[in-house]
């Protein structure tokens, strides 16, 4: 049964089953038993809280405490492992081979993620701790003979819904359809209840939200740094992250409301956070990697109150998603042809009445406020400034995504792919803020910036 | 640490926690075959409490059966799924003997006893007497002497030997 080379193909031999035709059982429900030999030959056998699906022939386990188990596979790299199918308790033995021990990159966070989850589920923070994922080629899958219970009926069919929600993004005409489009389907045909689209910044070193789905605050421009929590975990990593369980571990907001406590202004008292929407006590979280051309473009992230929500084949199918999502981002952020962009209109000024509305820009990092109410910052507030400006100064009304991003003030890298995005930002905090500034697209690479209150513009400069 | 190949007497109160229905995985086999491995469906402690004798399915584990009588070598974890209390006995004189008398009592005990545990971290009484299902025409017994036990409660100390 073991001690058998590993075969050089990633079949696993005699055709039988692949690690593919058991994943349920891996979800972390049951807990899974794990034989090996020592050196001497004694059998040593134990429950294993944590097994990860790697592919068709290859799973890792957890590896938490230097114990027998441990001992064991580095003097003979061998085990036996029996998993439970949690739906229809039918059981199977697999044959491993020991291959290396991973203890950073995406397999490792993955698995350091998942088992936060399974260790505050079984009351176990705090001795649950990944040292290391032992990567094991699987030789063989036996099933062990044993009454079953019926699988139960699923509620939708995975495969269905990935088709449809990719044909519904490749008729999108534009990036904020795509987004509303990607939530609506999310919804629709993965009864997703609560979601998010995170767009990663120019430097590479935060996310910020550009749309979200069943949230009471819509919570877009609010930011998340790469590496805080599944978001920024899957964002770092370049892979998925689920959380079967809640836990303490991946919680959101610590880091983000210590910045924005640094950033915030003595004295004004202003702070220029806005709160991240996420559900208070999530049961289930997965945030899957927007990547187009190798290149990380975001994160989109789903989340449940329910534990257990999110199964492998709900990541295949949001990692299908993303990677539609993704390639059609690229397609919207590529900057058009300038003959597609029309020069700036005629200055028009639109009807305008009432005390004004005070505008105070921050040139440190371009934060904004209308009113001492915090609007945007960054990339976002640099262009908000620049069309309040304008208009104000010059009655301008109609811009150009071209001129924003030839500007020199602005300071827009050179492909400025996140400038769609940075607009479909703050049109959606302008409709949620504010009742008398609005952007409207007018056209390919066009939009209308109304203004229908006097503004009064205050700036505070750099230092 | 040593595995002593001392025989132990359990206590009262180790015999009692291994019969009472918890959890039961174990193992056999050698350097040359591997390890071998399987769930149990009931254990009993000798009146002596000096070897303990493991109740299992044989057409599931036929392979785990036939490892024992080749090499006597035999591993036996007991865990207690609602406070993951574990321990492990191992012993090298394993032998496959009849059931003997009360086989049905004894499973009925233990199927009551994991269903109770199970149940009160939320799995259903189906999924667990389906888990246990065992046919007492086709159980096979284990019978072994413990020579070494070994905490195996998470945490740093599992691994650690037991005072019996």
């Amino acid at each position: 049964m073991t001690g058998a080379p590993a075969p050089a193909s990633e079949a696993l031999p005699g055709g039988g089953l692949t690690v593919d035709s058991i994943r349920n059982c891996l979800e972390g429900i049951v807990p899974a038993t794990i034989a090996t030999v020592a050196e001497d030959g004694t059998p040593n056998v134990s429950l294993l809280s944590q097994i990860d699906y790697v592919d068709c022939a290859h799973i890792a386990l957890s590896y938490q405490f230097f114990n027998k188990t441990r001992r064991n596979i580095l003097a003979h790299p061998y085990a036996t492992v029996q998993v439970v199918d949690p739906d229809t308790v039918a059981q199977y033995r697999l044959s491993l081979r020991y291959l290396h021990t991973e203890t950073s990159g995406p397999l490792f966070e993955s698995m350091k993620a998942r088992l936060a989850g399974i260790a505050s589920h079984v009351g176990m923070q705090g001795v649950f701790r990944l040292l290391g994922a032992d990567l094991y080629r699987v030789l063989e899958i036996e099933p062990v003979p044993g009454l079953r219970l019926p699988p139960p009926v699923r509620k939708r069919n995975l495969l269905a819904a990935t088709r449809r929600a990719c044909e519904a993004l490749s008729g999108c005409t534009d990036l904020e359809g795509l987004f509303d489009q990607a939530l609506a389907d999310l919804q629709a045909l993965f009864g997703v209840g609560h979601a998010m689209v995170l767009m990663l910044d120019e430097c590479g070193r935060r996310l910020y939200t550009v749309a979200t789905l069943g949230y009471a605050k819509s919570g877009v421009g609010s930011e998340v740094a790469l590496g805080d929590g599944v978001i920024g975990t899957a964002a770092r990593e370049r892979t998925p992250i689920r959380i079967t369980h809640m836990t303490c571990d991946y919680r959101y907001g610590r880091a983000a409301r210590d910045s924005a406590r640094r950033a915030s202004r003595a004295g004004a008292g202003e702070s220029t956070e806005i709160p991240f929407p996420g559900l208070p006590e999530p049961g289930s979280q997965l945030a899957v990697p927007i990547l187009a051309e190798r290149r990380l473009l975001g994160v989109l992230f789903v989340e449940s109150p329910e534990d257990l929500r999110f199964c492998y084949d709900d990541e295949d199918a949001l990692a299908t998603v993303a990677a539609q999502l993704g390639t059609r981002m690229l397609a919207f952020q590529q900057p058009p042809a300038p003959a597609e962009e029309a020069d700036a209109a005629d200055p028009v000024s639109g009807p305008q009445g009432g005390a004004p509305a005070v505008v105070r820009h921050y040139g440190c990092d371009d934060s904004v406020f209308i009113d001492h109410d915090y609007l945007i910052k960054g990339v976002a507030g640099a262009i908000f400034w620049k069309l309040v400006r304008d208009h104000v100064r010059l009655g301008r009304t109609d811009f150009s995504n071209r001129e924003l991003r030839l500007d020199p003030e602005l300071r827009l890298p050179e492909a400025a792919e996140n400038l769609e995005a940075r607009l479909i930002l703050l049109q959606r905090r302008l409709a949620e803020r504010c009742d008398f500034l609005r952007i409207e697209k007018t056209g390919r690479g066009r939009f209308r910036f109304s203004v229908t209150r006097p503004l009064a513009l205050e700036e505070t400069p750099k230092g | 640490m040593a595995e002593t190949l001392q025989a132990h007497r359990l206590t009262d109160a180790l015999a009692a926690y291994i019969e009472g229905g918890i959890s039961i995985v174990v193992s056999s086999g050698d350097a040359g075959r591997g390890p071998t491995v399987g769930r149990a469906v009931g254990c009993r402690v000798s009146a002596d409490r000096r070897s303990v004798t493991v109740f299992l399915s044989a057409g599931a584990n036929a392979a785990l059966l036939e490892a024992v009588a080749a090499t006597g070598r035999f591993a036996a974890a007991f865990s207690e799924p609602t406070t993951h209390r574990s321990i492990q006995l191992k012993g090298s004189d394993a032998a496959v003997t009849p059931a003997g008398e009360g086989l049905q009592t004894l499973l009925d005990h233990h199927a009551a006893g994991f269903v109770r545990e199970l149940t009160r971290i939320g799995y259903t009484e189906a999924f667990t007497r389906t888990l246990l299902a065992a046919d007492p025409d086709e159980v096979a017994a284990v019978t072994f002497t413990p020579t070494g036990i070994f905490d195996q409660t998470p945490g740093p100390r599992a691994g650690d030997p037991l005072d019996p």
